[in-house]
């Protein structure tokens, strides 16, 4: 222990050694549970496995033959579309209707807000089989296009190649805006209301006060919504699946669906982990950049 | 998340002097001291983690293994099953079967009492992905079911879980009951790498098929007749679409359905030994026949007539058998499976059938249920054994039909409905011409994803009809290297 440079000595004096203690069964249970299978992962996603036999050594070639793929990088695209129906539709729906609502008392207000929360309870694959049946061919969607005269409009929304992806999309916001409303609302009503007044006596209308007074005492509300709707958007499987497994063609497949794949179809286990940890990192680091753009800065 | 003076001091946002802020608030989070305790936590988890690495997977079995319990020349008695004294059978089973066994079940423990059956059954989806893994543990099940093709059932056996049963099916005379042709689809090589000829590792009481399904009033309406033969089914279509019936009801979006319908007409034009060889993978075979070049087109043509209605990659197997029953689409063209749902709603005036082939045989895509595996590490062989026995009997074959399926054994045994009699039929002449032709998916594990995509893409005119053919034959080109790499590898190794 003699080549223990000073700088070390000095962060080890300074420690607050028993706090440690504290943080060990946290600690404990993330290492267990987060870290180990996400290592494993790394790990798997080294070899040429089969999930049961022997595993073969493949070193970085499951994420060479990742990159060189054009169908998982058109699923990425597909990813990169429900980002906007995931979290940017619901952050700015969410964004207006609380805009709106802080303007208007509304009675029962909690009642509101649970029922726009339920979305986000409810379970996906029921939300899957609710929305298939709504744009069913003879579904409600289209009956009402047929009942004012847009036959022409009326189609399988989830099984055309060109609808399908946004109608996918869709649902997403269905279920993310309800979550971005409440988070807003709740971080609206901290706002003190001396600052709309103040606003209001400067002059301000509607629009002037939800962008000078809302909109920069929501940024830490916004920063949470942003990387719960984005890590959503690219992790989404449930709904993709429970609707149109991917169809027609491959017009609606995300990154999920080849881990899915991989993992348990094609029994292709060492590339599923690579698009997993794949899928982590873009993840990380998607939200990484979304905190950094939009963290706290200092009074 | 964290917002500016909630009462938590500067403290934390003080990035310039850790020190200091040491000295005044213990409590308070300090970022530069949080970066250190995340790293240390990540070289702890880093260190526990590398720990555990190794290559991941257990060495393959060896192929060569004794026979678990022994050969056996003639049925298992329940003396010798008694001889195991008080025991237990342990099984795991797909749930789809809940009904067969509860019928099941207590007629075997009633003929082997001293052998109490436990039984566990999993959701097809679950069923399917982890049955391997639960094989291949230290306390496997004694019977297990699988799924034909390499996905499950050739893991099984690259794996050396699996107890040969041909000393069984020649025991108990299978061989005479079932075509030889049919029990390809269990027959795998000792290192599991060749499909459909080998080693018989299992076997099933259930028979499954796609046909065409109609509805009597329906077809009294438009003056159609069941058809008989293919020609006259193709027919009855376009007497439907002149009368303004959308011909075929067809729900694709789980991209299986519209397989299976290239599969029934493919079945009319290819032989069955053909199609099965490229299912089983045999070298030089190929997708891009002439007589799958036809069933391509047809399917297309159907598609671009509106034979098919629209909107079909859109909606659901299970709704299509709502929307049939409802009155919409003259005929449906599915697995023998959803006559339950079927029956339940059109009664009586359910239809099912096989058309006819030109040269007077039957063929179509299907293949026995869920298979019954044998575990190579069971020490109740003979308990198994009794059961398979039993299950392919009468006995078994009739608690199949009581509950609501198709036994691939017919004789001696009542079927519970009209349009169930329909099908045992049907089932039975399939199986006397021999004529199941397997589904194309079998051929790779990769198969149901590209060829349910690439079907659906043929069918909007996406993928012609050569590019369609070409794609689902690159599926199975590449597997079968894969294929041939591992199985090189393995006799490389076991040298």
């Amino acid at each position: 222990m003699t080549s223990v440079s000073p700088a070390v000595k000095e962060w080890a004096r300074r420690q607050y050694w028993p706090a440690y203690l504290y943080l060990l069964p946290g600690a404990a249970f993330y290492i267990l549970f987060v870290l180990r299978p996400l290592f494993t992962t790394a790990w798997i996603s080294l070899f040429d496995w089969d999930g049961l036999t022997l595993g073969s050594w493949a070193g970085l070639d499951n994420y060479t033959a990742l990159l060189s793929d054009p169908v998982l990088r058109s699923s990425l695209l597909h990813s990169l579309v429900f980002i906007v129906f995931y979290a940017l539709v619901p952050v700015a729906v969410g964004l207006i209707l609380t805009g709106l609502m802080v303007r208007i008392r509304i009675r029962g207000l909690a009642v509101f807000r649970s029922l726009l929360f339920i979305p986000q309870v409810l379970s996906t694959v029921v939300i899957a089989v609710s929305w298939r049946w709504i744009y069913d061919t003879d579904g409600p969607v289209n009956g009402l296009l047929r009942a004012v005269g847009l036959d022409g409009v009326a189609r399988s929304w989830l099984g055309d190649y060109g609808t399908a992806l946004p109608s996918v999309g869709l649902i997403g916001s269905w279920i993310m805006y309800g979550l971005c409303m409440v988070l807003f609302l709740t971080g609206a009503m901290r706002i003190p209301r001396e600052l709309f007044e103040a606003a209001r006596l400067d002059g301000a209308g509607p629009v002037r006060e939800f962008f000078t007074v809302i909109l920069p005492a929501l940024r830490g509300e916004i920063s949470i919504a942003l990387v719960l709707t984005v890590t959503q958007a690219l992790r989404n499987f449930d709904i993709v699946w429970n609707t149109t497994t991917g169809g027609p063609g491959n017009s609606t497949t995300v990154p999920s669906v080849f881990i899915y794949q991989g993992a348990f179809v094609t029994r292709q286990v060492g590339s599923a982990a690579a698009v997993g940890i794949a899928l982590t990192v873009l993840t990380l680091v998607v939200c990484a950049v979304i905190m950094r753009v939009l963290r706290e800065r200092k009074g | 998340m964290k917002r500016p003076d909630r009462g938590a001091g500067n403290c934390a946002r003080n990035h310039e002097a850790p020190a200091a802020c040491h000295e005044t608030g213990r409590g308070t989070p300090n970022p530069a001291r949080n970066k250190r305790t995340t790293a240390a936590v990540a070289a702890l988890g880093l260190a526990v983690t590398l720990a555990a690495c190794s290559v991941p997977g257990a060495g393959g079995g060896t192929s060569d293994e004794q026979l678990a319990g022994g050969r056996i020349t003639k049925p298992v008695s329940p003396d010798k099953v008694k001889k195991l004294g008080k025991t237990d059978l342990r099984i795991i089973a797909d749930s789809g079967e809940q009904g067969f066994l509860k019928k099941f079940v207590p007629l075997y423990e009633k003929k082997y009492p001293n052998v109490d059956v436990k039984v566990e059954t999993k959701a097809f989806a679950d069923f399917s992905k982890t049955i391997v893994n639960t094989m291949s543990g230290d306390n496997p099940p004694d019977l297990v079911q699988g799924n034909q093709g390499y996905g499950v059932d050739g893991l099984l056996v690259q794996s050396g879980l699996l107890r040969p049963i041909d000393d069984v099916a020649h025991a108990y005379g299978w061989d005479l009951d079932l075509p030889s042709g049919a029990t390809s689809q269990l027959r795998w090589s000792s290192d599991g790498r060749i499909f459909g000829s080998g080693n018989l590792y299992g076997i099933s009481q259930s028979n499954e098929y796609v046909g065409v399904f109609s509805n009597k009033k329906k077809l009294k309406k438009l003056g159609i007749e069941e058809p008989k033969t293919w020609a006259d089914f193709t027919e009855a279509l376009k007497k439907a679409e002149k009368n303004g019936e959308q011909p075929i009801m067809l729900g694709n979006s789980d991209q299986y359905p519209a397989e299976q319908l290239l599969g029934t007409i493919q079945a009319q034009k290819q032989s069955v030994s053909a199609s099965r060889a490229w299912v089983n993978g045999v070298p030089g075979t190929t997708f891009a026949t002439e007589a799958n070049r036809e069933s391509a087109e047809t399917l297309r043509d159907w598609a671009k007539k509106g034979y098919l209605g629209s909107g079909y990659n859109g909606v659901s197997s299970d709704d299509a058998v709502t929307k049939f029953t409802g009155g919409k689409g003259v005929f449906l063209v599915a697995g023998a499976w959803n006559a339950p749902a079927i029956g339940k709603q059109l009664k009586d005036d359910a239809l099912f059938t096989i058309p006819e082939k030109p040269d007077g045989t039957v063929a179509a895509a299907g293949s026995f249920g869920l298979p019954w595996h044998i575990s190579a590490k069971t020490e109740k062989t003979d308990a198994a054994i009794a059961w398979l026995g039993m299950m392919q009997g009468e006995e078994g074959a009739q608690a199949m039909a009581d509950a609501g399926r198709l036994p691939v054994r017919t004789k001696g045994v009542t079927m519970p409905d009209k349009l169930a009699e329909r099908q045992a039929a049907a089932g039975k002449r399939l199986l006397d011409d021999d004529g199941q032709t397997y589904y194309f998916d079998w051929a790779s594990n990769s198969m149901m994803t590209t060829i349910g995509s690439a079907t659906q893409d043929l069918l909007t005119g996406r993928l012609g009809t050569d590019a369609y053919l070409g794609k689902v034959q690159k599926d199975w080109k590449g597997f079968r290297a894969d294929q041939e790499k591992a199985a090189e590898k393995k006799s490389g190794a076991d040298k």
